[in-house]
């Protein structure tokens, strides 16, 4: 048996190293493209080890930051070349219409979740009906969606004789973020409000609670983690989104996402490095929050089908 | 089952009107609908509605507002089903879909089964694994296009091991750029279906697994008829979620290839955002989606039908 399972064990190493060498190669790869100069960036045969083949530099992290622009001969020279960009005023966007999105769908999706998971709220069906909306492909949301801002300002011109825009606002995306990820909240919260048993409330209201405080001092301290966790997750979610806000917002309003993608059609060429700055930088928060909620990243995934 | 079955108590004499007014069954059960409702009817319903008159016309986002747009009857609906491109693209869809989801379950599913016992340097590995899928899609797509350059490190690293020099046009040949949409897209989601399947395997009823093995069973009995089928609605579940998704694919061919090299990797998300936001042809846009719809609200029905059943078979094992 011994000699049997030694060759498992070295069977199951080789097998989970090498797809930890798949999974790491195309990450490593990108982070270390944001250390090197234009020069480096695509060569044949590749430049792989950092001081050996490519001498590492943060050119590109000071040009997308703008730290130093004007002084440092390196990113002046860029600038002069080619189009500068830079990550700020698409970071702001994306962190007020994410969190905007992400707070107002938690307390929409939450408040909605207790109501289904207690009385019923909407019939047996209605989770199941929510669900469809996620189920949707994002383009068949995206064109109605156009033709509906490119209207909308006409007839609030028509109704009550102001303009109105909605097309390429923060209002704008912020809604229909809401809209997207209400399913998702809506299914995650059910799966923690179910979890908290009934007789709690019960006693509390007993005891000459009025509904409102059951909630406060009884249902929320339960599932406020679940409500982190699940912000968390749509925050997440809404933070990748690029398909909406490629096509309904910008230039005005500009997300990460769809920075990134303006690197892509630079008409002077790839700008390699900044571009695997910019996907170094914008991936960070989301793997810090996703290993916080790791625990939960099921639930999210499933609808709260596999809540274990 | 509702609270309202329970003991009725009555509560405190409350203070205001609002506070009495809250304190109703009825209010609290309807309050929290109405936001949700309303935002639904507004963002869904009437864009909906109006979609459906907009492809009744000829309009083109070029040519002034819709309102001045001529009558067009059914014609774009017909353009759409006679149009070789949207069913190419639709069967483009399904392929990818199929291909990824394929491989992701398949990948997924061996790594589950290797990892999901405690053994030195699980940790590291489960961490690692599950790195993809908390990349924003944008970022992955940017990156494999980076990879996947003639010239790029893929092509470099195949050509170390092989010892030849490989140039495998990844991005620009027919073939060699669906595959890529597809490696990319399985890359990513991989690490979704191994988390579902390594939960899954977790949280196995112990009882039923011991019983075989003091009945005797081998180590690939216990698997095939005693694990598996406990694991059935977990491997449904992930695979009508995966698939769902999968067949939204946008992010990956449109940062990878924008769809070419020519409508290689034109997916129908690709196709119907090229007739809206390229060619300006709203209305034959908007009757194209509504046909998607139509398809889309099939697959739907069915997978929601699929996930209620083994949604309520994992509770019913689970109460067990």
């Amino acid at each position: 048996m011994t000699p049997r399972r030694h060759l498992f064990t070295v069977f199951r190493h080789t097998v989970l190293l090498l797809w930890t060498l798949v999974v790491l190669f195309p990450i490593g790869w990108m982070v270390m493209t944001s250390f090197k100069d234009s020069g480096d960036w695509v060569s044949w045969p590749a430049r792989w080890v950092p001081f050996v083949d490519f001498e590492p530099t943060l050119l590109n992290y000071r040009q997308i930051f703008y730290f130093g622009g004007s002084t440092d001969t390196g990113a002046l020279r860029r600038e002069q070349t080619e189009q500068a960009y830079n990550i700020w005023k698409a970071a702001f966007d994306s962190v007020v219409i994410v969190t905007v999105s992400s707070v107002v769908s938690l307390l929409l999706g939450s408040t909605l979740a207790y109501a289904i998971s207690r009385f019923r709220t909407g019939g047996k069906n209605y989770p199941y009906t929510i669900l469809t909306i996620r189920m949707l492909p994002p383009i068949v949301v995206a064109i109605p969606m156009l033709i509906y801002f490119a209207s909308l300002p006409e007839a609030f011109t028509w109704l009550v004789g102001r303009r109105v825009e909605f097309f390429d606002t923060y209002y704008g995306l912020t809604l229909l973020y809401i809209v997207t990820t209400l399913p998702y909240v809506i299914w995650m919260m059910l799966a923690f409000i179910d979890e908290v048993p009934r007789e709690l409330e019960h006693a509390a209201r007993l005891m000459g609670a009025s509904r409102l405080t059951t909630i406060r001092k009884v249902v929320f301290p339960l599932v406020a983690s679940g409500m982190a966790v699940t912000l968390l997750f749509v925050f997440i979610l809404n933070w990748s989104e690029f398909l909406l806000a490629l096509t309904l917002s910008q230039p005005k309003v500009l997300t990460l996402p769809v920075l990134l993608n303006k690197f892509q059609s630079a008409v002077e060429g790839r700008l390699y490095g900044p571009q695997a700055a910019i996907g170094t930088v914008v991936t960070i928060p989301v793997v810090v929050l996703g290993f916080l909620i790791q625990k939960h990243l099921v639930k999210g995934f499933s609808f709260g089908m596999i809540r274990r | 089952m509702t609270e309202s079955r329970g003991p009725a108590p009555a509560g405190p004499p409350s203070r205001t009107r609002l506070s009495r007014w809250l304190e109703r069954e009825r209010v609290f059960r309807i309050l929290p609908l109405i936001p949700v409702q309303a935002l639904v009817l507004a963002l869904l319903f009437v864009p909906m509605v109006l979609t459906v008159y907009i492809s009744l016309l000829r309009w083109r986002l070029t040519r002034g507002f819709w309102t001045d747009a001529p009558w067009g009857g059914v014609s774009n609906f017909v353009d759409a089903l006679t149009d070789e491109g949207f069913f190419d693209a639709v069967g483009r869809t399904f392929l990818f879909a199929g291909g990824s989801v394929v491989l992701e379950l398949g990948i997924g599913f061996g790594l589950a089964l290797l990892t999901y016992r405690s053994f030195r340097g699980r940790r590291f590995y489960f961490t690692v694994f599950l790195v993809p899928m908390m990349i924003i899609p944008v970022v992955v797509g940017y990156d494999f296009s980076m990879l996947l350059i003639d010239t790029g490190p893929l092509n470099s690293v195949l050509s170390a091991l092989t010892g030849r020099d490989i140039r495998i046009r990844w991005l620009s040949e027919y073939r060699a750029a669906q595959a890529a949409v597809i490696l990319a897209d399985a890359w990513q989601w991989t690490s979704l279906t191994f988390l579902i399947f390594v939960s899954g395997l977790a949280a196995l009823p112990r009882d039923p697994i011991r019983a075989a093995e003091v009945m005797g069973a081998t180590r690939w009995q216990v698997f095939r008829h005693v694990e598996l089928p406990l694991l059935k609605p977990v491997i449904v579940i992930a695979l009508v979620i995966r698939t769902m998704e999968a067949l939204k694919i946008f992010d990956m061919p449109m940062l990878l290839t924008q769809g070419g090299p020519g409508n290689a990797t034109e997916t129908i998300s690709i196709y119907l955002w090229r007739n809206a936001w390229i060619f300006n042809k709203i209305s034959y846009a908007a009757a194209a989606s509504l046909i998607l719809l139509v398809i889309f609200a099939a697959l739907i029905y069915l997978s929601i039908w699929l996930l209620r059943r083994e949604r309520s078979r994992l509770e019913a094992e689970t109460a067990r």
